[in-house]
């Protein structure tokens, strides 16, 4: 028996296809060509805009920003939007605060943006002003807003009383034509033509989108309300360290790499940041159970999450998804917290803590940071 | 102290409770209450609807009487309640009801129709001459301090830090009063449809064009950006690094 099998060669020569397939060049024979793997298999491509031509009519979102950004249900409100406009219609977007973030990927079209809005403050008069503006300019089919308690489902509010529109509130099901809410305390779920005004619960749409909008930068409204009966007289803080975790803005963890608890919680009471810990951490005994974060522990939403010592298991990443911006402290570079992360120090934790300490007790860098608030 | 001819009105209504779904005094409208208490001796606690026996809870939660305000079926409350607290000059009513749609509305449209400044999301209210100021609730343990102009309505946060007492003797006390009919405008014809909530709300999302292999990718794909790493320097250096990038994006106020 000796008959020559025939064998397929397993490094035919192939391409690589756009979505990332392997396509065998049929009839070539020959060994194996590395420039053709090195070419990038995968290379986001740029997604195709949602809208082309002139717009037809328009749909709109607004929502108050915060340090710049807006949060994930104000992205929602948006991609609600682009998600329901028909083909013609286009997504205007108007921002209360400054903008340093991309709404493209959310599907906005036209952007405007109002950095002069306090992002904190009241002046539901003037901001109703310019948010009548700016649907007069548009005349859109529906306007979509977060149902929030940062200003953004008061103004709704307001704006349907102004307008003597129809609006639904808490909305929890989208679809195009139609909205869904829950009455009677969530026993039961009403479902009517969608309204003008859409203030929409959180988490009901999905932000992901395989389209994007031209984002073009659009001039803000100008409107001026006259001084009215309110008055704004700022902003009552309360200590971080005083707040229950999930509450708390600013945290700063320690996990198995942190040595020195005081250290650690010195460095919390400089930046007024609450104190959290890893499991192990609290196994360990250095904290109370309820400073849990985690799979088994809290789950927290802080803007800013600074992660000592901690090396980001799955279990504990769980706690922090909705944290916007996370700082890690970890002497390996290549512990998974460093993939979550957005600014990740490799270093010594108890030497960078020292430095920080020393570093606030300094500020004597440029001021530059926002003034107020 | 404060002048005795201030005209303050606390509107209540019925709620649910949230596991039986039994009728009950609505948790916000007694903090509502509780709240105009603290401001005046004299409140009108006022409903509009029927003299629903869960009416009495406000009556132990210090109310000397509850005035009903007939509704006919199907009417809006709006115009029965506008007509009755015009002229006041504090309407203080919960943030959203907990029976009914709960929309969160009223207080605006109230607001609206008399012409008056609105703030919701109150925790603290206090008087001040001719004008009233209000802690108002915001998430992230902060809280806002804002002043109106009286006469203003008010809606209380469900957070409200006020400790309703009930009082059984007082509701024995107290009555429901009921005023004569009124012909309410009628309601055009709902548009809403009402089912039982059983069914999980679908959630907005983008028909899916991928084919299965892209599916795959994406969903194993993992959305870590993974952000920049300061590995040289040295201690002082990365501790400045943090700080610069906090500054970078407002996440400290110095
Ligand atoms: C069912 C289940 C549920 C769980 N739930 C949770 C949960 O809710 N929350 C939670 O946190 N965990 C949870 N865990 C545990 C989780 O899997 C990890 O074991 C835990 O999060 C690891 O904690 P750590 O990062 O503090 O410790 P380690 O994994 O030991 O990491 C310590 C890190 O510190 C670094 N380090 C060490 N020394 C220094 C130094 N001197 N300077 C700087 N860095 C240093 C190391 O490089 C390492 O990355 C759960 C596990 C299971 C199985």
């Amino acid at each position: 028996m000796n008959q020559e099998r025939k064998r397929l060669d397993p490094r035919r020569p192939f391409l690589l296809n756009p979505a990332g397939l392997r396509r065998i060049i049929l009839g070539a024979t020959g060994g194996f060509d590395a420039s053709l793997l090195a070419a990038p298999a995968h290379k986001p491509a740029a997604k195709p805009l949602r809208l082309h031509g002139d717009p037809a009519g328009y749909l709109l979102a607004a929502a108050h920003s915060q340090r710049g950004m807006l949060d994930a249900h104000a992205h929602q409100a948006i991609a609600a939007a682009a998600l329901l406009a028909t083909p013609q219609q286009a997504v205007a977007v108007l921002v209360f605060g400054s903008l340093n973030e991309d709404l493209r990927a959310y599907g906005a079209d036209l952007v405007a943006v109002l950095p002069g809005a306090d992002e904190l403050g009241f002046a539901p008069e003037q901001e109703l002003a310019w948010l009548d503006e700016f649907v007069t300019r548009y005349a859109p089919a529906h306007v979509f807003m977060p149902d929030n308690e940062t200003g953004d489902g008061d103004l709704g509010r307001r704006l349907a009383v102004q307008l003597e529109a129809e609006v639904a509130t808490h909305v929890v099901e989208l679809k195009p034509g139609a909205v869904a809410m829950y009455w009677q305390g969530g026993a039961a779920l009403a479902r009517g033509p969608m309204p003008l005004v859409v203030l929409i619960a959180p988490d009901v749409v999905e932000t992901s989108l395989p389209f994007s909008g031209a984002g073009e930068t659009v001039a803000p409204p100008a409107a001026q309300a006259p001084p009215g009966p309110y008055q704004n007289r700022g902003l009552r803080e309360i200590a971080a360290s005083a707040l229950a975790l999930e509450e708390a803005d600013f945290i700063v963890a320690a996990g198995n790499g942190v040595a020195d608890i005081p250290t650690l919680e010195a460095v919390a009471a400089a930046f007024g940041a609450a104190v959290g810990a890893s499991r192990v951490a609290v196994d360990e005994g250095k904290f109370t159970r309820d400073k849990q974060i985690g799979a088994t522990g809290k789950t927290v939403s802080a803007s800013t999450y600074l992660a000592v010592g901690i090396s980001g298991a799955v279990q504990h990443l769980q706690g922090i998804k909705a944290c916007r911006h996370v700082i890690a402290i970890n002497c390996d570079a290549s512990a998974p917290i460093t993939k979550r992360a957005d600014l990740s120090i490799v270093g010594d934790a108890q030497e960078v803590m020292t430095a920080l300490l020393a570093g606030l007790a300094q500020r004597n860098w440029p001021d530059t940071a926002r003034e107020s608030v | 102290m404060m002048p005795p001819q201030l005209k303050i009105a606390a509107l209540v209504s019925v709620g649910r409770n949230p596991a039986s779904g039994a009728p009950r005094a609505a948790r916000n409208d007694v903090l509502a209450l509780d709240a105009a208490l603290g401001l005046a001796r004299e409140v009108s606690v006022l409903h509009a609807g029927d003299a629903a026996p869960a009416l009495h809870d406000y009556l132990a939660y210090g109310a000397a009487s509850v005035e009903v305000l007939p509704l006919p079926p199907g009417a809006d409350a709006l115009a029965p309640l506008a007509g009755r607290v015009a002229g006041y000059d504090l309407i203080l009513c919960g943030q959203r009801a907990e029976a009914g749609q709960g929309s969160g509305m009223l207080a605006y449209r109230l607001a609206k129709a008399l012409n008056m400044p609105v703030v919701s999301a109150a925790l603290e209210i206090s008087l001040l001459g001719d004008e009233v100021e209000i802690v108002q609730f915001l998430p992230k343990g902060q809280r806002r301090v804002v002043r109106v102009s009286l006469p203003a309505v008010i809606a209380l946060h469900p957070l409200a830090p006020r400790n309703p007492r009930y009082v059984y003797a007082s509701r024995r006390a107290g009555r429901l009063l009921s005023a004569p009919a009124q012909v309410g405008a009628p309601l055009p014809a709902s548009p809403w449809q009402s089912e039982p909530a059983v069914k999980k709300p679908q959630k907005l999302k983008p028909p899916e064009t991928r084919q299965g292999h892209a599916r795959l990718l994406g969903a194993i794909a993992t959305e870590s950006k993974g952000g920049a790493l300061v590995r040289e320097g040295s201690a002082a250096e990365k501790a400045r690094a943090i700080l610069d990038y906090l500054r970078a994006n407002r996440l400290i106020g110095f």
